[in-house]
């Protein structure tokens, strides 16, 4: 792959419970590029959310490193990955958790408020996110009055908003109905190539991940599939 | 500056159990202001009272001696000290006074009026007669108007004052005072000179009253008077410290009570914002993942409890002052023998009492809020966002 590496993932392994241990990861090895799209596909229970929570610096490893645009996750402090989150890291999970007292642009605009940026300026960013998601007419509307495909994308507006370098999407269709899924899909494999942002999903849904250009397939914690589509 | 949003929206959507929380902060803080107030009332009025009624300095015989002779040198060493505005030599002692079958006891005062009256400002509750009266030739007596009714006389009648070993006396009543306090039924004036002929003490005194400009600084004056001239100086704090430290006493038991009430309104804090945090656990999970920190979720439900209280105390501030007023001008009646002989509740405005309910109660509203906020900021984001 001549692409640039983005993420770097080196003998990952996450066991989980004090005494009953659960090894969740087993010494994962992966190499992502800036810019793929692709998908992490697996049976429940296989560590699908766990190796995204990892790259989504949401958890902590037991053993192995992560490297996002070259940074050492694993020795980052506190302030740092916080940091990272925000700047570096887009997310989008099966619920929207959207703040329910603001309206779709304010939800948009918090990634870029928590960054510190100017709120004309992320106003401005915010309306621009919309739009590109489609939802440039729903700019002044609560989640309560969107339906669950439009609040998902708002979602990915707000996912996207920092212009960060990777989003990462947890069965992020997991609640809509498979017409509106494959929009979704549609809609996040365009903002792909126009913005050259890594998308990595993991879904359920073998006919979705059949939509992205790199499947992984994890069984017991091990990568036992790596296809390029 | 986005946690300030957050937080006001938060409030905002929720606005009938946050009215809840914030009616319970500003009653309490009412309920503790409009008590400060009374509490301060009767402080203040005591010391009006005592101030206003009672020399400032009694200058009292030596330990084991009844008696101040040689009171001349001593009066004038005293006028000449800083701060004395007035000095007032008196011989007092009791009495019987008799009007046809009538007898009553009595405290003699033997005073020169003028003195007296600059000391204690007499002259206000003459209500017949002059004070200056009894300077007249011949015996003359002011009674207390109590006393005066107990024995069945007015204005000139003549009276007769008795005391063992002494030869009765007849005094002729030019005057009938009312200070509006207990001495009205024992109180009886004369000129000093009679007085002391009454008792056969010529050249002696049992004490000098003292008047002075600042009635706070009135220790250190005291002290001065005792340690150069050997004789006991009294001052008003001391002879109403009893009084005052009654009610220092009770200020401090009272305080248990504001603790109680201002927890109540802290629970009630607490409470709503226990019950944002948990509605509210996914949208939390959510900002942390957005690269939130931790301080940030911490402060925003600090910022929560803050808003609550700060309006819940600026309502409680106004109720209370309101509260305040309609009682002052209803002047509520109380039994005076539990009130220290007032007869009214009286109530005083003091802004550091308003200062000291509203800090406090803010205080305790933050500090209600510090356990849901650290349990809103601790959260696995994790958990927290797969927590639906
Ligand atoms: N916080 C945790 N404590 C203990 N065990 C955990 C925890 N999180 C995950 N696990 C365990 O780790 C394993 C991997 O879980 P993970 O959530 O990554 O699976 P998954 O592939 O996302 O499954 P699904 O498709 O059902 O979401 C499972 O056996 C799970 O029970
Ligand atoms: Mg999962």
């Amino acid at each position: 792959m001549s692409k640039e590496n983005i993420i770097q993932i080196t003998d990952l392994t996450k066991v989980y419970g004090d005494g009953v241990k659960i090894k969740a990861l087993d010494n994962v090895n992966l190499t992502i590029g800036r810019g793929e799209f692709m998908a992490i596909v697996g049976p429940s229970g296989s560590g699908k959310s766990t190796l995204l929570n990892m790259i989504g610096i949401l958890d902590t490893p037991t053993s192995g490193t992560i490297t996002l645009d070259r940074v050492d996750i694993t020795k980052a402090s506190e302030k740092e990955r916080s940091k990272m989150r925000n700047q570096k890291l887009g997310f989008i999970f099966q619920y929207h958790h959207l703040l329910p007292d603001f309206n779709a642009v304010e939800n948009v605009m918090m990634p870029l408020l928590i960054n510190g940026i100017k709120p004309s300026n992320a106003r401005a960013k915010a309306h621009t996110m919309l739009k590109e998601v489609g939802l440039g007419e729903r700019v002044n509307h609560r989640p309560k009055q969107l339906s669950g495909g439009e609040n998902q994308r708002v979602a990915i507006a707000r996912a996207l908003a920092n212009s960060p370098d990777i989003v990462i999407g947890d069965e992020l269709t997991g609640n809509l109905d498979s017409g509106t899924s494959e929009k979704i899909y549609e809609l996040l494999r365009k903002l792909n190539r126009e913005h050259d942002q890594t998308f990595i999903l993991v879904t359920h849904d073998e006919r979705m991940a059949e939509k992205t250009e790199r499947i992984i397939r994890l069984v017991d914690g091990k990568i036992t599939e790596d296809k390029s589509t | 500056m986005f946690e300030i949003n957050i937080a006001l929206r938060n409030i905002k959507a929720r606005r009938r159990q946050t009215t809840f929380s914030v009616i319970a902060v500003a009653l309490s803080v009412a309920i503790i202001i409009v008590s400060m107030s009374m509490l301060t009332g009767f402080r203040e009025n005591i010391i009006e009272t005592t101030i206003e009624n009672q020399a400032h300095i009694m200058v009292l015989p030596k330990e084991n001696e009844d008696y101040i002779s040689l009171y001349y040198g001593l009066e004038g060493f005293i006028r000449e000290q800083e701060g004395v505005a007035a000095v007032s030599s008196y011989y007092k002692g009791n009495a019987a006074i008799q009007y046809r079958h009538n007898v009553e006891g009595a405290v003699l005062s033997g005073v020169r009026p003028v003195d007296e009256d600059r000391v204690l400002n007499v002259k206000k509750d003459m209500i017949a007669g002059e004070f200056e009266s009894i300077t007249r030739s011949g015996n003359r007596i002011i009674l207390g108007s109590k006393l005066a009714d107990k024995l069945e006389v007015g204005m000139d009648d003549t009276v007769t004052v008795s005391f063992p070993g002494s030869k009765p006396s007849d005094f002729k009543i030019t005057g009938i005072i009312q200070r509006g306090t207990s001495a009205d039924e024992t109180l009886a004036y004369a000129n000093l000179e009679q007085v002391q002929d009454f008792y056969g003490k010529s050249g002696i005194v049992t004490g000098i009253g003292i008047r002075v400009s600042d009635v706070y600084a009135v220790e250190p004056l005291a002290d001065r008077i005792e340690l150069e001239t050997g004789y006991d100086a009294e001052s008003w704090m001391e002879q109403s410290s009893e009084i005052l430290n009654l009610l220092d006493t009770q200020k401090q038991f009272v305080f248990i009570f504001y603790l109680m009430i201002f927890a109540i309104s802290g629970f009630s804090i607490a409470n709503i914002l226990t019950m944002i945090v948990m509605e509210k656990v996914g949208e939390i999970g959510m900002l942390l993942a957005m690269g939130t920190s931790r301080k940030s979720i911490l402060g925003i439900f600090l910022l929560e409890a803050g808003i609550l209280g700060i309006i819940g105390v600026i309502i409680g501030t106004v109720l209370g002052y309101v509260s305040c007023i309609l009682l002052i001008s209803y002047t509520i009646p109380v039994p005076p023998e539990m009130y220290f002989g007032l007869d009214h509740l009286p109530i005083r405005i003091a802004p550091k009492n308003f200062l000291t309910a509203g800090t406090f109660s803010m205080i305790i509203n933050i500090l209600a809020g510090i356990n849901p906020a650290r349990r809103a900021s601790k959260m696995d984001p994790v958990e927290a966002i797969h927590s639906v």
